[in-house]
């Protein structure tokens, strides 16, 4: 199918972005990778007046280190993650997660700062980004306010983002020294959206869990950290029963809706045995880490 | 796919009947309703335009209720259909006395079909999304008027 009919504004720069989403507010649309936009246009489920495309605004194209932060700009391909070495000593849970991400073709394409506007409850980087805390950068012509990931998801595709704000950033914490990450995900196929999605990260400290990061994709309406989870893991001195306290606990706390590719109580289910594969493996990582390896 | 959820509204319930059984308070507090037309006894032909992030659509159908027991149940069926596809749905209410407030229990059966199938993995949660809306907004509107 064709789309229907736009009008198309590719400004230069931030500011004409930002004043063309001022004047059509709701009835405009950014256009980043388009790998989510496109499909949506030709099916005519979307149906912008303006598509407002920012692919020709270099300044939104760095992704560096400051301060302790890992500032990813609106233009930046999910490919970039896993192309730089420096993304991993970073944040090494997106160059986890980012290889689930549909397919190269649509990772050369698709930016990070679009997967999280798009909000899809089953995407891979809008879990990463709760799991880490990760920031978002709106912009509008009124002004910039961060969003902290938790509050940024609202719903299914949907955000806290204004319809005259541009997502220009996306800011991740980098990990500190003795954290090791780990992101598993089930799928029909590879390259699906996660039917289940889990992203963990443990602290290691004298041979036990100090702290604990757990958030799940595919297993709700938005992605979810779940404290309780996290808590059982650092409470049990042995390793083997926090993962048992913290996989029963997403089992208990996680209402996935099933649908067509998997029932409700599957995702539950899938939430509660990734998330054994995932501690375990980040418990790995985190102890090869503090040990002076890269993990 | 069926959702099912459970709300409370700060007020009796017979406040909450009355206020239920006014279509036009229902339509404004209804998620992207925008027109209202009674065709019928208890039938009308609804504009409804939803936009969920980028996918947005004017859907026009009919809405019927289909069962009303005052003041404990009542029944709405939507039929409604845009260039993307159709949906169809139907929702039941009941309400239960709770003296001060009113526990609202509430289900749906929700079918979609055309592109809008590709989506259905999402169709429950933001079903769900806009049930929160559509009670919050009946629960301002109750306190309002009590006020
Ligand atoms: C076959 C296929 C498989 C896929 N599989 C997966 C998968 O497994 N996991 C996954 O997470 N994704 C998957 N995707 C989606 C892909 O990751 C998209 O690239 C991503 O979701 C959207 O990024 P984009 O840059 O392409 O955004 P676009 O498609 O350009 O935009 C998507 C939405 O976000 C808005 N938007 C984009 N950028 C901004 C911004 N900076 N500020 C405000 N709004 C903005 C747009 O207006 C639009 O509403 C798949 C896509 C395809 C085609």
């Amino acid at each position: 199918m064709k789309p229907p009919v736009f009008d198309y504004q590719d400004p230069a720069s931030v500011e004409e972005a930002l004043e063309l989403l001022a004047r059509h507010g709701a009835a405009a649309k950014v256009l980043a990778g388009g790998q989510s936009l496109m499909p949506l246009l030709n099916l005519r489920l979307a149906r912008p007046e303006v598509v407002v495309d920012i692919n020709r605004i270099d300044a939104l194209d760095y992704l560096t280190e400051e301060s302790g932060w890992l500032r990813v700009g609106a233009r930046v391909r999910q490919r970039r993650l896993e192309r730089e070495a420096e993304v991993r000593r970073m944040v090494p849970l997106l160059t986890e997660a980012v290889r689930f991400v549909g397919h190269p073709q649509i990772r050369n394409r698709g930016t990070v700062c679009g997967s999280l506007a798009h909000a899809d409850p089953a995407a891979e980087l809008p879990a990463v980004a709760v799991a880490v805390g990760a920031r978002l950068v709106a912009r509008s012509r009124s002004g910039v306010r961060e969003i902290p990931a938790e509050e940024f998801f609202t719903g299914p595709l949907t955000t806290a983002l204004r319809p005259d704000e541009l997502l220009a950033e996306a800011r991740f914490p980098c990990t500190g020294p003795d954290w090791g990450w780990a992101f598993l995900e089930v799928s029909n196929r590879h390259g699906d959206y996660a039917l289940c999605a889990v992203a963990a990260g443990v602290r290691a400290g004298d041979g036990r869990i100090q702290d604990a990061r757990l958030a799940y994709a595919g297993a709700g309406p938005v992605p979810v950290r779940l404290r309780e989870a996290e808590a059982a893991l650092v409470e049990h001195s042995d390793l083997e029963e926090g993962i048992r306290a913290a996989s029963a606990e997403a089992r208990r706390v996680l209402q996935p809706d099933g649908d067509l590719h998997a029932s409700s109580e599957f995702r539950r289910h899938l939430a509660a045995v990734l998330t054994a594969r995932t501690v375990r493996l980040a418990w790995t990582r985190a102890r090869t880490r503090s040990g002076g390896a890269h993990a | 796919m069926k959702i099912e959820g459970t709300e409370t509204l700060h007020a009796p319930r017979d406040r909450v009947w009355a206020l239920l059984d006014d279509p036009q308070a229902l339509a404004s507090c209804t998620p992207g309703m925008q027109e209202l037309r009674p065709t019928g006894p208890d039938e009308f032909e609804a504009v409804l335009s939803i936009g969920i992030a980028a996918v947005r659509g004017t859907y026009k159908g009919k809405l019927r209720i289909t069962e009303r027991t005052p003041p404990e149940r009542y029944a709405v069926q939507v039929e409604g259909s845009s260039g993307a596809g159709f949906v169809r749905a139907v929702g039941v209410l009941e309400l239960e006395d709770q003296g001060a407030q009113t526990g609202v229990r509430w289900s749906g059966e929700v079918q979609v079909g055309g592109a809008l199938t590709l989506g259905s993995r999402m169709i429950p949660g933001i079903a769900r999304m806009l049930a929160g809306q559509f009670f919050q907004c009946l629960d301002r509107k109750l306190q309002e008027g009590s006020a």
